[in-house]
Parts: C-alpha cells; sequence; structure tokens
C-alpha cells in the first residue's frame, strides 16, 4: 500500500487554478521530489497533504486513510523558512512541540535527547536558536518535524538559503532518515538535490504531474545520448546548420542546447559544426535539467 | 481531552514565560513603564493637599491602565504577531495544538506576569503612601477578570490589525490609548461630556478601573460592584469567543499565504 496516494486533486485561489487534477502515488520508504517552476502547486500539494489547506475536490490518504486529524499527526511538516522560537535552547523548542503532540515527560525526554545527539544538536545545547548559523537552525527545523515521529515527513525546499557545507550535511541526514525507511515527499529548485536525494521525480506544470519516475527513466525520455552547449553569434544560422546534422536545438539561457542522438566526442561535435558562427562549445552528458527542459519546456526557476 | 488541553495550555504558558524571561530588556521595559507612571503620578498625587485623598485610586488606575493594559493587551498583541513573522504559526497550525489551549496559554502567561506587576506596583505605591483598603480575594479576582479581557482584546487586534512587529506599538497607539482615556484611566469619567460618556460605559477598561478603584479605596463589596462584575463576566466570555475567533482568522490568514 502505498504511504501517500493524491487523486485527481483540485485547488483555486479566486480565478486561479493552482491545482488541477493531480495525482501522485508515494510507495513506503521513498523519497519522491516535486520540481517545477514557481506557482505550478507544489507548496500548495504540500499544504494540503499536511492539512493546512483543505482541497476544492480530489482525495488525498496516508497509508490508507483519508486526512483528518488522526493521518495529520502521522506527518512531520519541515516548513523551508526556520519555524523556530528564537530565544529557546534548540532542546526547549523539542520539547515545546513534543508535548503538543501530547507525549508525556519520559517520552518526551527520550525523544528530544535522542533528536539532539541524531542530529548533532548536542554541542549547540547552550545556544539559543537565534544566534545558530542558518545551517544549524535548518537541522533544528527538521529535527522539530520528526519530534512525533511521523511516517510521512514533508520537506518545503530544505536546503534553501543554506551555504554548501550545511547543504551537504543535510543531505547525509535525508539520506540517513531515508536508509532508515522513512517516506519523504520534498520540493525542491535544485536539481542537483532532486538526483541525490530522490527515489522518483515527479516534474510539475500548471497544478499537474507532468511526468514522474526514477531520474534514469526520466532521462531516458530526453531522446539524446549528450548535450552539445553551444554559444554562438548567430542563432538561426547555427540552429539551421545543428538540424541539417539531424540534432534537436533548444534555446535556453542565451544558449542552443543540441540533443546528440549518438555519443561522440567535443572534437566530433567541433568539427560536424565546422567553425560557423560558434564561439563556445562545451559537452555534457543528458541531466535532469535537460530532462526537465524537455518534458516541462520551460527552464527551472530558483 | 482536558487533560490534554490542560497540558497544551500549560506548554504554551511555559514557552512564553521562557521567552519572557530570555528577553530580560524587554522585561524591565514592561516593568520600567509602570514603574515610572507609578512614582510620577503617586508624587503628583502625594504632594497636592486636594488631591492626596486620591492617591489609593490613583494606584489602582495606573495598575489597571498603565500597567495591566500594556502588558496584557500589548504583550498579546506582540506574542501573535512574533508568531507570524517567525512563520511559527504555520507548525503550530500544522500540530494538534487547540486553538482554546493556546488562547488560555496566553492568559495563563499574562496572568503571571500581571501578579509581579501587582507585586511591583503596590511596593512603590506603598512607600508613596497609597493603601489598599478592600478585599484582596475580591481585587484579584478583578485582576484576573482583566488580564482575561485584556488579553481577547489582544487576540483581537493582533490577529485582525497588527501584521508586523513595527505595526504593534502604532496599533496599541491607535486603539489603545483612546480606549484608556474613555475607560477613565486619566481622566474622571464626570469630566467629559456626555455623548463620551456614554461611549465610555461601552468601554471595557472603564468597569475594570471602577471595580478596582472601588475595591482599592473604598473597601467595596461584590453587592456594590455587581454591575461592574456583571459587565466583565459577560465580556470575559466574549473575549473568550473573540480570542479564538480571532485565533482561527490568523490561521486562515497563515493557510492562504
Amino acid at each position: 500500500m502505498n504511504m501517500l496516494a493524491i487523486e485527481g486533486l483540485h485547488k483555486r485561489f479566486g480565478s486561479q487554478t493552482v491545482l488541477d487534477g493531480l495525482d501522485l502515488q508515494v510507495a513506503r520508504g521513498e523519497i519522491v521530489g516535486l520540481l517545477g517552476p514557481n506557482g505550478c502547486g507544489k507548496s500548495t500539494t504540500l499544504n494540503i497533504v499536511c492539512g493546512l489547506l483543505d482541497a476544492d475536490a480530489g482525495q488525498v490518504r496516508i497509508d490508507g486513510e483519508p486526512l483528518s486529524a488522526r493521518t495529520a499527526s502521522r506527518v512531520g511538516l519541515c516548513p523551508q523558512a526556520s519555524a523556530l522560537y528564537r530565544d529557546l535552547l534548540p532542546a526547549e523548542n523539542l520539547e515545546f512541540f513534543a508535548r503538543l503532540y501530547g507525549q508525556g515527560a519520559m517520552q518526551r525526554r527520550k525523544r528530544v535527547d535522542y533528536l539532539m545527539q541524531r542530529f548533532e544538536l548536542t554541542a549547540h545545547a547552550g545556544t539559543r536558536v537565534g544566534r545558530l548559523s542558518g545551517g544549524w537552525q535548518q537541522r533544528l527545523n527538521l529535527a522539530v518535524a520528526l519530534v512525533h515521529d511521523p511516517q510521512l515527513l514533508v520537506l518545503d525546499e530544505p536546503t534553501a538559503g543554506v551555504d554548501v557545507q550545511a547543504r551537504l550535511a543535510l543531505w547525509g541526514l535525508i539520506e540517513e532518515m531515508r536508509d532508515g525507511g522513512m517516506t519523504i515527499v520534498l520540493t525542491t529548485h535544485q536539481i542537483q538535490e532532486a538526483e541525490r536525494l530522490c527515489s522518483r521525480v515527479a516534474l510539475m506544470r500548471s497544478g499537474r504531474v507532468a511526468a514522474v519516475g526514477r531520474v534514469t527513466e526520466l532521462l531516458a525520455r530526453v531522446p539524446a545520448q549528450a548535450v552539445a552547449v553551444l554559444q554562438t553569434r548567430d542563432e538561426a544560422a547555427t540552429t539551421r546548420h545543428a538540424q541539417a546534422l539531424g540534432w534537436s536545438v533548444r534555446p535556453h539561457a542565451g544558449q542552443l542546447l543540441c540533443l546528440l542522438p549518438k555519443a561522440c566526442s567535443l572534437r566530433e561535435v567541433v568539427q560536424a559544426l565546422d567553425g560557423g558562427e560558434v564561439s563556445s562549445v562545451s559537452l555534457q552528458p543528458v541531466t535532469l535539467e535537460h530532462a526537465y527542459l524537455e518534458l516541462l519546456g520551460q527552464p527551472l526557476e530558483g | 481531552m482536558f487533560a490534554t488541553l490542560l497540558d497544551q495550555t500549560l506548554a504554551v504558558a511555559q514557552r512564553i514565560w521562557l521567552e519572557q524571561w530570555r528577553q530580560g530588556r524587554g522585561l524591565i521595559f514592561w516593568a520600567l513603564f509602570p514603574a515610572l507612571m507609578m512614582l510620577l503620578f503617586g508624587l503628583v498625587y502625594a504632594h497636592n493637599d486636594s488631591m492626596r485623598a486620591g492617591l489609593d485610586a490613583m494606584a489602582a488606575g495606573v495598575l489597571m491602565g498603565a500597567a495591566l493594559f500594556f502588558s496584557c493587551l500589548g504583550g498579546t498583541v506582540a506574542i501573535l504577531v512574533a508568531e507570524r513573522e517567525r512563520r511559527t504559526l504555520r507548525r503550530l497550525l500544522a500540530s494538534p495544538l487547540q486553538p482554546l489551549a493556546y488562547f488560555l496559554g496566553v492568559v495563563l502567561a499574562q496572568s503571571a506576569l500581571a501578579a509581579m506587576q501587582v507585586v511591583m506596583l503596590y511596593a512603590i505605591a506603598y512607600a508613596i503612601g497609597a493603601r489598599y483598603h478592600g478585599s484582596i480575594a475580591l481585587g484579584a479576582l478583578i485582576i484576573l477578570l482583566s488580564v482575561f479581557a485584556y488579553v481577547g482584546l489582544g487576540f483581537f487586534f493582533g490577529a485582525r490589525f497588527a501584521r508586523r512587529s513595527e505595526e504593534v506599538v502604532v496599533a496599541l497607539s491607535a486603539f489603545g490609548v483612546p480606549l484608556l482615556v474613555l475607560g477613565g484611566t486619566f481622566f474622571p469619567l464626570v469630566l467629559m461630556p456626555q455623548a463620551m460618556q456614554t461611549v465610555a460605559h461601552l468601554n471595557p477598561i472603564l468597569y475594570m478601573n471602577e471595580a478596582l478603584k472601588a475595591v482599592a479605596a473604598h473597601d467595596a463589596g461584590l453587592t456594590e460592584l455587581r454591575a461592574e462584575l456583571a459587565f466583565l463576566v459577560v465580556f470575559c466570555i466574549l473575549s473568550l469567543g473573540l480570542g479564538v475567533s480571532s485565533y482561527r482568522h490568523l490561521l486562515k490568514l497563515e493557510r492562504s499565504a
């Protein structure tokens, strides 16, 4: 049975349709990433799953049960900005939220100690949250989401705004949770994050899932073995030239992305282009970003 | 059900106490303002023979107006605005916290602060020469009802009008100070034009002031304060409804954010 099953979810805000029949299934122990441009409905989906918003139509089931107060307590939410009490210590934040979830004193103490150690927060036990760095605050933010031992963890851009070192540490923690069997749904704007963490990725557009699958499956849907990125002085001429070679051409961020149907070396690409108006060429393997561009037809923001 | 409500109420109150304790400077300002008001008003009353008879009532008025109003009403607005700014409201919304427990938690936290203010201000008032003549239990009941009412008003203003912390002071000045004036905190009701007096009778602060002044200065009992107490009790029930519905309104805003 799926841990999370979303069927035909609709949501409108005034005249704007934010979710337009979204379907998504998340199996137990999976990490599914929602990837899509701003306004495509990622956060709205998470808010409905967490019980913060009501859907206009459609169904959400958690572990087979429709959304209710009971299912809400099985979901842990880690909001994008660290939603914490800045004048309290890390353990005091954990303790407060544990208490709201009805944990008794003994259970609470055990859980807080466990999370403080697991997230390596003990070294900062005496520091008020407001004085912790962004990375440590985000760690605590994640720990608070786990305080009631949820079955489903919802992460809204878990590494947004943190430095590289903190991001790597957070990825390590999320991977540990995945290895421990936790089911996770996350939103992200970072292709690298989705590639590294997610068992499956759902590409969203206009309130629907446009494509969903393992990263390798999504990559396989790009009709290319490699991608040549060209900088050119004459876009039209270069496009015609590349198309004559049998390459599919996608203009993107002032460059041309050429989808090469066969693997070839950089020398072969340069020779095939034969100089022309091209000022620079680089060769890349097919990545999730290319799959995103190919399947959604628009660049990733963020 | 009741045990959950109680535990959540205590959790919210404890969290607020801890935060207030850690924000030492803020706590000093909450203490300094009413202490100075008590001292300054007290010295003026004590210095003038014609006003000395009003010293006992003045002490009760300063406690109700300068201390409890700003700490309980202003403090509640500040708590709600901070929840929004820190985005903790979102987390509370996702948790099983009951709106009633949140409201009662704030009332409990503010009641403790009020108790400290009563002790501090009456120590100053006593040193200046003011005396408390009435029943301590009745005074405590009036103060408790007033804290409850102030917190309810604080929820209303905090949820409906103040969006950012900078707006707290403005909201307090815009809505709070007129309420204080109309509550007879600065001038006796008899000095006001008739129309103002009519409006003043709709203001809960007037009943809090009148009730506490009557107990503190004239040893008034339950029978004499029937009308004021009845109004305060009704207002507290309204305040509870206002507080819980304002909290729900705040959650609704947060949901659509």
